[in-house]
């Protein structure tokens, strides 16, 4: 259940990436379409990325002499991980939640007192998260996961950003 | 202070990009010439950004930095939607549009962008307002004919009712009844200041609506903080925060609007917050025929609050 929570998160971190990294990269005005697309090729970065994290967490279960012992150690590590990810989640999702009111003020304030700070904490959260989950682990197998998974979450939205950049030059190049 | 945040230097973009003020033509920049402004005010992050830019014999690639103009221009409508500018814009035009309708005029209405860049501004009020269906000419005028074409291109695509035209916004013709702009004011300094908004003093030019940052103790803070999350380019990091810096206190553009054009009533519109002591990241000089003023309050409704004395 905790991983699967997890899992969904990720799924969530993606599609916000996806969100970002489109954002200031088309000047029309109309973009329902481009930010869909942008949201789901997060979505899709965040799945490859679970998948990969799923695929090494079977393959160390697979290979660890202690599976039992590995499965409870690495189901506490989650639930402590949901300590930090979940408020962080509940912050950004309850200020995105504060722009449906109709105020241009409110919706504004929202960017600079609340996303703009709270994006600015994601990979210090994403850190401590994982730090936080795996330091009073008993097995090196839920350390080192825990690390290739921070890694795979910190590089999804580098490389969203790199395609996206990619992109942009390139349709930038065809103007100009 | 750190040396970027010296608000008596110019902006990168003011420099990289130089039109014959007559014939409006490009003309090569040197790239030393730009570097040396920098270096004279020891400002480490504009060099990196400009050394960062190539250049042919000294000069600078007239192609790579309009790519570069294009590309700051796409991530500074992001800002701009952020902030929903285009709903800021048309709150303040539609009451002053409605205030000349109620005055009497009822021929066609101009509303010129000054500046407009790739024209965010009217391309959203021409997409998402009924102002061009209510009679209103939407034209951006800018000197960069790099953003014009790509304005224009922008509004094609969507099939906007408006235009964009290389040129002098305040030449015979282009000229409108209401001007506006969004950040474009603090690049007037001193005395070109006074004499930018002398220019509006033209019989057919009811009003004018000039959009800009509002300078505060944090305003460079928060800029910084917005810029280093937001934007991706050097030059656009560098010059949104020197912006900030360089924008005009209220009292400066007030006292400059009425002494260069004392047939309209000037002052500040949209400065706090809910009329709380927390300023607007934008603040508003507005300025109108005086015969305007006994309809503006009424047409700006709820939003009436938001004026400051107009004088």
């Amino acid at each position: 259940m905790t991983l699967l929570a997890l899992y969904l998160l990720a799924l969530l971190d993606g599609l916000l990436c996806g969100g970002r990294v489109s954002m200031g990269r088309c000047a029309l005005i109309h973009k329902r379409v481009y930010y869909l697309r942008a949201l789901v090729s997060g979505l899709l970065g965040a799945q490859i990325i679970s998948t990969i994290a799923l695929i090494a967490l079977f393959a160390v279960g697979v290979l660890s002499p202690h599976r039992a012992e590995l499965r409870a150690d690495l189901e506490a590590a989650a639930g402590r991980m949901m300590w930090i990810f979940l408020p962080y989640a509940a912050a950004v999702l309850g200020s995105l939640a504060l722009r449906l009111i109709p105020s241009t003020d409110l919706r504004s304030a929202t960017s600079v007192v609340a996303l703009g700070p709270l994006t600015a904490v994601r990979s210090p959260i994403m850190i401590t998260g994982v730090v936080y989950g795996i330091a009073p682990s008993h097995l090196p197998e839920t350390r080192l996961l825990g690390l290739f998974v921070l890694a795979l979450m910190l590089s999804l939205e580098y490389f969203l950003n790199y395609f996206a950049a990619k992109r942009q030059v390139a349709e930038i190049r065809q103007l100009i | 202070m750190f040396a970027s945040w010296n608000p008596t230097q110019p902006e990168i973009t003011d420099l990289i990009v130089r039109h014959d003020p007559h014939t409006l033509e490009r003309l090569p920049v040197r790239k030393q010439d730009v570097l040396d402004v920098f270096a004279e005010f020891h400002n480490r992050q504009a060099m990196r950004a400009l050394e960062a830019l190539s250049s042919q014999d000294g000069i600078l690639n007239a192609q790579e930095i309009d790519r570069l103009l294009v590309t700051i221009h796409w991530e500074m409508q992001r800002l701009g939607e952020e902030f929903y500018h285009g709903p800021r814009v048309f709150a303040a035009v539609s009451a002053v549009v409605a205030a000349i309708r109620a005055q009497g005029h009822l021929g066609p209405l101009r509303v010129v962008d000054i500046g407009s860049g790739i024209g965010y501004t009217l391309r959203w009020l021409a997409a998402r307002t009924p102002l061009a269906s209510r009679g209103l000419e939407l034209v951006g005028v800018d000197l960069n004919s790099a953003l014009i074409r790509e304005a224009n291109r922008l509004s094609r695509a969507e099939k906007l009712p408006c235009r964009f035209v290389h040129g002098d916004a305040f030449s015979p013709d282009h000229s409108g009844q209401i001007y506006l702009s969004t950040g474009v004011i603090h690049h007037f300094r001193g005395p070109a200041l006074v004499e930018f908004l002398s220019r509006h003093q033209r019989p057919e030019t009811h009003a004018f609506l000039h959009f800009d940052f509002q300078p505060s103790f944090l305003a460079p803070y928060g800029s910084w903080f917005f810029h280093i999350l937001r934007m991706r380019t050097r030059v656009a990091r560098h010059d949104g925060v020197l912006s900030a810096v360089r924008a005009h206190a209220a009292e400066t553009l007030v006292q400059a609007a009425r002494s260069a054009a004392p047939e309209f009533a000037s002052g500040m519109y949209g400065v706090k917050i809910w009329n709380t002591p927390l300023p607007r990241v934008f603040h508003t000089l507005i300025g109108v025929r005086r015969t305007l003023l006994p309809h503006l309050k009424v047409h700006f409704g709820r939003l009436a609050s938001r004026l400051g004395e107009l004088k």
